[in-house]
C-alpha cells in the first residue's frame, strides 16, 4: 500500500511516496507549472515510476486558492445582500495600508459595485426575522444574474450568523435559477458576527471556487486515468484534509494548504524526536513561514488575510514574511539596503541560475559565501554558477564601498533580520521567550539560515529534519481529516447552562459527524473538540476556552476562562465574562508514516566530502563538506561545517555542534 | 564616534521599531475602550532624551507626531527629577497634548543613572469627563467643559501607583473601569519596551544603540532635504477656513499658510490666523506642527520610516492665542479639524509649486459623532463613538480613495460593524453606504464620503458632533471640483431637522426612532472634469459613484439607456458648457479684499449684480476662483455696482495665488453642491 503525498509550491513541486509495506520513503521534486498544476505533478509521479492503483491515499497542498486571490484570476462575481448594505464590501474597514502616502490606494474589491444587489429581507441581531425574504425580488433577481453570466454568487445578508433562514431561502431560489452556478451563504462559509469579514470571507470562497472546481475535477480526471480512483485529499489551512469535494464547496479553507502541512509534519517529527516545544522555520524560494509549537500544539487564529483581503476562516496562526532564497536584494535611492519582497522566483530565478537573472538574490549571496556548492544543484534541476552569483551581489556593494563578500554578508544578515522579525512577532511579542523552543527548521533554504536565525534569537536548538526540502509533502502524509464549525451567539456566562451547551454543540457534532461518515471515516475514528471563544464582558479580543464535554456549569467555565486568560494576559480583573462563540473542531483519525529508525554507523571521516572556503561573518574559513545520508548516529561534528544532500545544504557555523540523531534528524546545538 | 556598519544599523534600527511593535499588541489586546481595541485608536513610540520620535510603526500619525512635544513638557515639568519606577501621565492640550481625550503615558528609561530613553503610549479614552458622554462636545465654551484636564503628574513613582491621583482622576470620568484597565494596558506596554530596550543595550552596547538612533535621524534628515531641495525657492500662500456660527450665520474663521522654501529648508507661517474662540475649533502649536510635518512627509517623502529626522529641516511659525496655538482656557477639542485645515492649507501650497505631487483637498474633519445615554437592557451607561472617514482627494495617477482613512490617521479603522453596533447598543443601522455625487469631480474624481442612518431604539439618547467643513468644502486643484462637506441630521416622524450650527452639537436629545444620518465629506477633484475620459465618467455612473444627472452637470457627459456614453452629444455639451464659464478680468486693487467679522475675516469678491445674474448666484454665496494657479481660492460673493461689469477686484495676494495678472482672466465658479444619495 502506497501514499502519495504532493505539495505544489511557487517554485517547486515536491513529492514524498511512503510504502507503508517496507516503511520506505521516497521523494522527488520538480519544477513547479503555475498555468496548470497537474502537469508538474503528473512528473514527479512519472519520475518515481508510481503506480497510481497502488495508491492508497493521495494528499495534496496546493496554491490554487492563493493564486487564484493574489492574480485575481477567479470568477464572475456576484454578491447579493440585505438592503441597505450593498457597500460593505466596498467600504471595508475604512483603513489605510499604506501610511503617510498622499498617493496611497486600496487593494481592489474582488467584486465590483455593480455586481453587488439588495434585496429586501433583515435579520435582528438575537436572530429574530424581522423582514423575511422577498421572494419575488429575489426570483427577478436570479434571471438578472443568470443573464449577467455569472458564474458565483455570494449570498451576505446581515446577522445571517444569528439566523440563516433568509439566506438559505434566498439560495434555493438563486440555486434553482443559476444550474451552473457556484452559490455559497455567509452563515455556510462562517457563521460569525462582524459583516465585512464574513461577507469578505464569503465572497472570497465563491470567488476561488469555479477554479478550485475545475482544477480538481481535472487532476482527479488525470489521475483516474492513471488508476487512482480514492478521493484526493486536500490539506487546509487549519492542519487537517478534507476530500476533494468538499474543499470544492469551501475552498476559502485551503490557503494556508502547504504552509499548514508543513506545521503538522513538524509537530510530528518533534514528538517523535521528543520535542514538545518548536518553532517552525519553512523557507522557501519566495517567502518564508514559521509557527509558534507549544506542548506539541499550535495556536489556531482566525484573523488571516490573503492579498490585502481579510481571510476569516480558523487557520493555523502561521506568520509569513516575503523572504525566501529568491528574493532580490536591492538599494533603496538613499543607500537603504533591503531584502524582499521582490522575488526573483523560478524564472529568471536568482543570478547564479544563468537564466539571464541579474539582480542579487539571497541564494546569490549564499553562493558568494561559499555556503552552497556550484556543483550541489538546487532542486536538483539547475546548476549554479558562482561568477554570476558575484557580479550581481559586487553590483549593489561598490555604491556602499563594500565588497562582494562584505555585502553577500550583509544580505544574508539582513534577511536573517526580517526573519527573526517574524519569529519574534509569534513569540516575543506574545510575551514567549524564544530561547525556551527548538527551531525545526525546513524548506529548501531553512538549513543555510537556521543555524544563523537560531544564534539571532538566542534559541540553543536547531532540528533539521530528514529531506528538509520536500518536508512539507511528507506533512501531507501525516495529517488527519479535519473539519471546523462554529457558531455566535453572544451570552453571559452565568446563563450558560448545560442544556444550552447541548443543544449548539450537539448541533454542530452531528453537522460534523455527518460529513466525516460522508468522507469514509468510522465512528471509532472520529475525534471531537469543543471549544468557547470566551472575554470578560466589554472586551472586542476573545480567547478560546476549551469545553469538557459533559456537566459543565456556568462557574467551571468561568473558572477555566479566568485560567486561560491569567496565563495570556499575567492578570485577569474580577469582571464579568461572556461566550461569543461555539466551536467544534472534528478529526477523522488516519494511520500515520513514523520515520524509520536508523542506524548509520562509520566514521566522520567516513562522510567527509571533501573541502572549501566558507565565509562566517566575513571571514573564510576552510570549512569540511560531509555528506547527510552517511553521517554516523550520534557523533559530534563542530562548526564550522556543511552538510549536504539533494536539495539543501546545512551550514553549521562555528559555535555549533552537530549530531545526527537516530530518526535521522540533524541537531544543532549551540555552545 | 563609533564606525558602524549599514548591516548593523539596519538591525538595530529594525530592533527598535519591533520594540514600538510589540507595545502596540500589548496595547490592543488588552485595552479596554471600544475606541481602541476595536478602532486602533491608539499610538505607541519610542523618544530619545531630547523628545525626539525614534521608532514608531504602525501608529496614527496624529498622535504619535505630536508626542515630542508632551515628552519635552514632561521634561521641562520633571528636570532631573526623574528616577527608575517613575511613569508620567498626562493630557493638558496646551502643554503638547492633542484633545483630552488623547491620554499619555510617557515612561522614562535608564541606563545606569543615564536617560536614555522614553517609550510613549498616547490612547483616546473614551470619556475623560466633561459636559457630554464622550467628552467631546461641538458646543464647549472652554476647556473645562471638554473633562479633566491632567498636566504632567507622576501617576507611578518609584515603581507605586499615585493612587489619590488616580481615584482623583476616576472620579471625574465615565466608566471608571474601563479607564483604568486602558490605563493599565498602556503601562504593560511601557514595561514591555523597558525590557527590550534593555536587552538591546546588553546586546549592543547603549553608545552604539544611541549611534544608530543619531544616524537614522541623520539619514532621515538628509532624505527630507534633498526632498525639499527638489522644490523651487520661494514662496507659497493659501488660506482656508474654519467654521463657527453666531446669530448672524455662519462666522468663518481665517487660517492662512505662507510655506517658504529656501535651498533644502521650509518655514510654514500661520501669521494671520484667527485669534481662538469660545468654540472648540482651536488646537494646539503640536496638533498644527505635527500636521505640516504629517503633509509634506506623506507628499515628499511617503516610504522612509518615521523618525525625528525628517521633521528638522522644517521651521513652524504659529502666533499664541490663535486656533492653531491655543491658550487656557479656550476649547481645545477641536485637533482633527485643525489638522486637516492644516493640512489642506500645506496641500493648496504645495500644489502651486509641485502639483504632481499632492492630492486635492481630504475630508476636513474628524467628524467625531457621539451617541449617549443608558442602554434599557443593562441599565448601564454606554457611549457610541462614531467617526466615519470620508473620501481622499484624487492625485495625478488615480481617482481618490473612498471611505479611507487619510494621511493622518494611520491604519485606524473607520467603518465600524453594524452588527457589533447594533448588538451592543440599543441602535439600528437603516443603511451605510457611500454617498453617490459625494466626491469632487474632476480628470481624476475625489474619494466618496460614507452616509448613514442610525434609528435609536430606546426612548432617550444624547447626540453630540464635533467636526467642522459642513459649509466649506474639500476643494478640488487644478480645475477639479468641490466635494460633499459634512453632513448630520435628524429625521424624526419622516421630517428633515437640521442643527443650526451645522456640524456642531452638543447633547441633542434624540427621541425613540429618531433616525440620525451622517454625511462624511468627500475628496476634492484633481484635474479638469470635463477632460474625464467619456468611458470612467458612464463607468462611473454605472457603479453608482456618480449619478447621470451629475454626469451631465460636472463632466459634459451625456449617458445613454444602454448605459454607455454618447459621445457626439457629450462633446457638444462639452463645449458649450465650456462656453459658458464665466471669466472676469482682473481689476488690481491695492488694499486686501477681506470682509471682517466678529474675530476674524473672510475673502469677498465684489461683483457687478449683471454678473452675479450670469452666474446665478446671490450675495453670501460662496465660489472658487479659478486661475492658471494650481489651488482655487474660496470667496464668497458681495454685491457691488461700483465694480465694472466684466471685471472682478483681485488684491495681490489672490494675484499671486491664481497667478493671475492685472486684466488677465478669473474663472469664477459657484460652489453648487448636489444631493448626496
Amino acid at each position: 500500500m502506497l501514499w502519495l503525498g504532493v505539495d505544489v509550491g511557487g517554485t517547486f513541486t515536491d513529492l514524498v511516496l511512503y510504502d507503508a509495506a517496507t516503511g520506505e520513503l521516497s521523494l522527488a521534486k520538480t519544477p513547479s507549472t503555475p498555468s496548470d498544476q497537474s502537469i508538474g505533478i503528473l512528473a514527479g509521479i512519472d519520475r518515481l515510476a508510481i503506480d497510481l492503483a497502488r495508491v492508497a491515499k493521495f494528499a495534496h497542498g496546493t496554491t490554487i486558492a492563493t493564486n487564484t486571490t493574489l492574480e485575481r484570476k477567479g470568477a464572475k462575481l456576484a454578491v447579493v445582500t440585505t438592503r441597505g448594505f450593498r457597500d460593505v464590501l466596498i467600504v471595508g474597514r475604512g483603513n489605510r495600508t499604506q501610511l503617510y502616502d498622499i498617493k496611497a490606494v486600496r487593494p481592489p474589491p474582488l467584486v465590483q459595485r455593480s455586481s453587488i444587489f439588495e434585496v429586501d429581507e433583515r435579520t435582528l441581531h438575537d436572530g429574530t426575522i424581522m423582514a423575511p425574504l422577498d421572494r419575488a425580488e429575489t426570483a427577478r433577481l436570479a434571471n438578472t444574474l443568470a443573464a449577467g453570466g455569472y458564474d458565483a454568487v455570494a449570498i451576505c445578508f446581515l446577522h445571517a450568523y444569528a439566523n440563516e433562514a433568509n439566506e438559505r431561502a434566498a439560495r434555493d431560489i438563486l440555486a434553482q435559477a443559476l444550474p451552473g452556478a457556484f452559490i455559497a451563504t455567509s452563515a455556510g462559509v462562517l457563521g460569525e458576527a462582524r459583516e465585512y469579514e464574513r461577507f469578505a470571507t464569503t465572497a472570497l470562497n465563491a470567488y476561488v471556487a469555479p477554479r478550485m472546481a475545475s482544477y480538481l475535477g481535472a487532476l482527479k480526471e488525470r489521475l483516474q486515468e492513471r488508476g487512482y480512483t480514492r478521493p484526493v485529499s486536500i490539506m487546509t489551512s487549519n492542519g487537517g484534509t478534507l476530500p476533494a469535494d468538499q474543499i470544492i464547496r469551501r475552498p476559502v479553507g485551503s490557503m494556508l494548504s502547504g504552509p499548514a502541512a508543513g506545521v503538522i509534519g513538524a509537530v510530528h517529527v518533534a514528538r517523535q524526536a521528543g520535542h514538545a516545544d518548536i518553532i517552525t522555520y519553512d523557507m522557501g524560494g519566495t517567502s518564508t513561514d514559521c509557527c509558534l509549537v507549544r506542548g506539541h500544539a499550535f495556536a489556531m487564529t482566525n484573523e488571516g488575510a490573503v492579498g490585502g483581503l481579510p481571510n476569516r476562516v480558523p487557520q493555523i496562526e502561521i506568520s509569513t514574511v516575503g523572504a525566501g532564497g529568491g528574493s532580490i536584494a536591492s538599494l533603496g535611492n538613499s543607500g537603504f539596503l533591503s531584502v524582499g519582497p521582490e522575488s526573483a522566483g523560478a524564472v529568471p530565478g536568482p543570478a547564479c541560475y544563468g537564466r539571464g537573472g541579474n539582480q542579487p538574490t539571497v541564494t546569490d549571496a549564499n553562493m558568494v559565501l561559499g555556503r552552497l556548492a556550484p556543483a550541489a544543484p538546487l532542486g536538483g534541476e539547475i546548476a549554479l554558477d558562482p561568477a554570476l552569483a558575484r557580479a550581481a551581489v559586487e553590483a549593489i556593494a561598490r555604491p556602499l564601498d563594500l565588497d562582494a563578500i562584505q555585502m553577500a554578508d550583509g544580505i544574508v544578515r539582513l534577511a536573517v533580520t526580517r526573519m527573526t522579525g517574524t519569529i519574534k512577532e509569534i513569540s516575543i511579542m506574545r510575551g514567549i521567550d524564544p530561547r525556551d523552543f527548538t527551531l525545526f527548521a525546513y524548506g529548501g533554504a531553512g538549513p543555510l539560515h537556521a543555524a544563523f536565525i537560531a544564534e539571532e534569537l538566542g534559541i540553543r536548538r536547531v532540528l533539521i529534519p530528514p529531506f528538509p526540502g520536500n518536508f512539507s509533502a511528507f506533512g501531507l502524509l501525516v495529517a488527519d481529516a479535519r473539519g471546523d464549525y462554529s457558531r455566535t451567539r453572544l451570552i453571559a456566562t452565568r446563563d450558560l447552562g448545560p442544556a444550552l451547551i447541548e443543544e449548539i454543540v450537539g448541533g454542530l457534532r452531528h453537522e460534523a459527524r455527518q460529513t466525516l461518515a460522508d468522507a469514509g471515516f468510522a465512528d471509532d475514528a472520529m475525534r471531537f473538540e469543543a471549544s468557547l471563544d470566551m472575554r470578560f464582558q466589554g472586551q472586542a479580543f476573545e480567547l478560546a476556552v476549551p469545553l469538557t464535554e459533559g456537566r459543565a456549569g456556568p462557574s467551571e467555565i468561568e473558572a477555566q476562562f479566568r485560567r486561560v486568560y491569567e496565563e495570556r494576559y499575567a492578570h485577569a480583573p474580577d469582571d464579568a465574562s461572556e461566550v461569543v462563540c461555539f466551536r467544534l473542531a472534528a478529526y477523522g483519525l488516519d494511520a500515520k508514516p513514523a520515520l524509520p529508525r536508523q542506524s548509520q554507523t562509520g566514521s566522520l571521516a567516513g562522510a567527509r566530502m571533501g573541502k572549501r572556503q566558507v565565509a562566517f561573518a566575513a571571514k573564510f574559513e576552510t570549512t569540511e563538506i560531509y555528506d547527510r545520508e552517511r553521517l554516523p548516529l550520534g557523533q559530534p561534528l563542530r562548526g564550522p561545517a556543511l552538510i549536504e544532500e539533494a536539495g539543501t545544504t546545512t551550514v553549521v557555523p562555528p559555535g555549533f555542534t552537530l549530531r545526527a540523531d537516530d530518526l535521522g534528524n540533524l541537531v544543532l546545538e549551540c555552545l | 564616534m563609533a564606525a558602524i556598519d549599514p548591516i548593523t544599523l539596519e538591525v538595530v534600527t529594525e530592533g527598535l521599531i519591533s520594540v514600538v511593535r510589540e507595545m502596540r499588541a500589548t496595547v490592543f489586546r488588552t485595552a479596554r475602550s471600544v475606541a481602541i481595541y476595536d478602532a486602533k485608536d491608539f499610538s505607541c513610540g519610542l523618544f530619545d532624551h531630547q523628545s525626539q520620535v525614534v521608532a514608531q510603526s504602525e501608529d496614527i500619525g496624529s498622535h504619535v507626531v505630536p508626542l515630542p512635544w508632551s515628552v519635552r513638557a514632561s521634561l521641562d515639568a520633571f528636570a532631573g527629577d526623574l528616577a527608575p519606577g517613575d511613569v508620567i501621565l498626562m493630557n493638558d492640550p496646551y502643554l503638547g497634548g492633542t484633545h483630552l481625550n488623547d491620554v499619555t503615558l510617557i515612561y522614562p528609561v535608564f541606563e545606569g543613572d543615564r536617560l536614555v530613553f522614553f517609550p510613549a503610549v498616547r490612547e483616546h479614552w473614551a470619556d475623560v469627563g466633561g459636559m457630554v458622554p464622550g467628552s467631546m462636545s461641538g458646543t464647549a465654551v472652554d476647556i473645562y467643559q471638554e473633562g479633566i484636564r491632567i498636566p504632567p503628574i507622576k501617576i507611578v513613582e518609584g515603581g507605586r501607583i499615585n493612587k489619590p491621583a488616580m481615584d482623583l482622576m476616576m472620579a471625574n470620568m465615565r466608566v471608571p473601569s474601563e479607564r483604568l484597565g486602558d490605563f493599565h494596558s498602556g503601562l504593560s506596554a511601557c514595561r514591555t519596551a523597558e525590557r527590550r530596550i534593555a536587552e538591546l543595550i546588553r546586546r549592543y552596547g547603549i553608545e552604539l544603540l544611541l549611534e544608530c538612533v543619531a544616524r537614522n535621524l541623520d539619514r532621515s534628515e538628509a532624505r527630507m532635504r534633498a526632498q525639499i531641495g527638489r522644490l523651487p525657492d520661494g514662496e507659497a500662500y493659501y488660506e482656508d477656513y474654519l467654521e463657527t456660527f453666531s446669530e448672524r450665520g455662519l462666522e468663518p474663521l481665517l487660517l492662512p499658510l505662507r510655506l517658504t522654501v529656501q535651498g533644502e529648508e521650509m518655514i510654514a507661517d500661520f501669521t494671520g490666523v484667527s485669534p481662538q474662540v469660545p468654540v472648540p475649533v482651536n488646537s494646539t502649536l503640536a496638533v498644527t506642527a505635527a500636521s505640516v510635518f504629517i503633509t509634506l512627509k506623506s507628499v515628499l517623502d511617503p516610504k522612509a520610516a518615521l523618525n525625528h529626522g525628517s521633521f528638522r529641516p522644517v521651521k513652524v511659525i504659529a502666533p499664541k492665542g490663535t486656533i492653531v496655538n491655543v491658550t487656557h482656557p479656550a476649547p481645545a477639542g477641536s485637533h482633527g479639524e485643525i489638522r486637516k485645515r492644516v493640512i489642506a492649507a500645506t496641500l493648496g501650497c504645495l500644489a502651486q509649486m509641485a502639483p504632481e505631487l499632492v492630492s486635492a483637498d481630504i475630508h476636513r474633519t474628524s467628524f467625531h459623532n457621539l451617541i449617549g445615554g443608558i442602554h434599557p437592557k443593562t441599565g448601564r451607561e454606554y457611549v457610541h463613538y462614531e467617526w466615519s472617514c470620508g473620501g481622499n482627494g484624487a492625485f495625478l495617477e488615480a481617482d481618490g480613495p473612498s471611505t479611507m482613512a487619510a494621511i493622518d490617521w494611520g491604519d485606524l479603522n473607520t467603518a465600524q460593524a453594524s452588527e457589533i453596533l447594533e448588538t451592543r447598543y440599543p441602535l439600528f443601522i437603516e443603511w451605510s453606504k457611500m454617498g453617490t455625487d459625494s466626491g469632487g469631480d474632476g480628470f481624476r474624481r475625489g474619494g466618496l464620503g460614507l452616509r448613514r442612518a442610525i434609528r435609536l431604539t430606546a426612548e432617550h439618547a444624547q447626540y453630540s458632533l464635533l467636526s467642522d467643513g459642513a459649509v466649506v468644502p474639500p476643494f478640488g486643484v487644478l480645475g477639479g471640483e468641490a466635494a460633499a462637506p459634512v453632513d448630520s441630521y435628524i429625521m424624526r416622524d419622516g421630517k428633515k431637522l437640521a442643527f443650526a450650527t451645522p456640524g456642531k452639537v452638543g447633547g441633542f436629545a434624540m427621541q425613540r426612532d429618531d433616525v440620525l444620518i451622517l454625511q462624511s465629506a468627500g475628496g476634492g477633484g484633481y484635474g479638469e472634469p470635463l477632460e474625464r475620459p467619456l468611458a470612467e465618467v458612464a463607468e462611473d455612473v454605472r457603479e453608482g459613484y456618480v449619478s447621470s444627472v451629475q454626469a451631465r452637470a460636472h463632466y459634459g457627459a451625456v449617458i445613454a439607456e444602454d448605459g454607455t456614453a454618447d459621445e457626439p452629444a457629450s462633446l457638444r455639451l462639452r463645449r458649450q458648457q465650456l462656453a459658458d464659464r464665466v471669466w472676469l478680468k482682473a481689476q488690481s486693487v491695492d488694499g486686501d479684499l477681506y470682509a471682517a467679522g466678529k474675530v476674524s475675516r473672510r475673502r469677498v469678491a465684489p461683483l457687478n449684480p449683471a454678473d452675479m445674474t450670469r452666474l446665478g448666484v446671490g450675495a453670501g454665496a460662496l465660489v472658487d476662483l479659478i486661475g492658471p494657479g494650481a489651488a482655487p481660492l474660496r470667496a464668497w460673493i458681495v454685491a457691488d455696482d461700483k465694480v465694472e461689469p466684466g471685471t472682478m477686484p483681485v488684491d495681490a495676494m489672490a494675484r499671486r495665488v491664481l497667478r493671475v495678472a492685472d486684466g488677465a482672466p478669473v474663472r469664477v465658479r459657484p460652489i453648487r453642491l448636489p444631493e448626496i444619495s
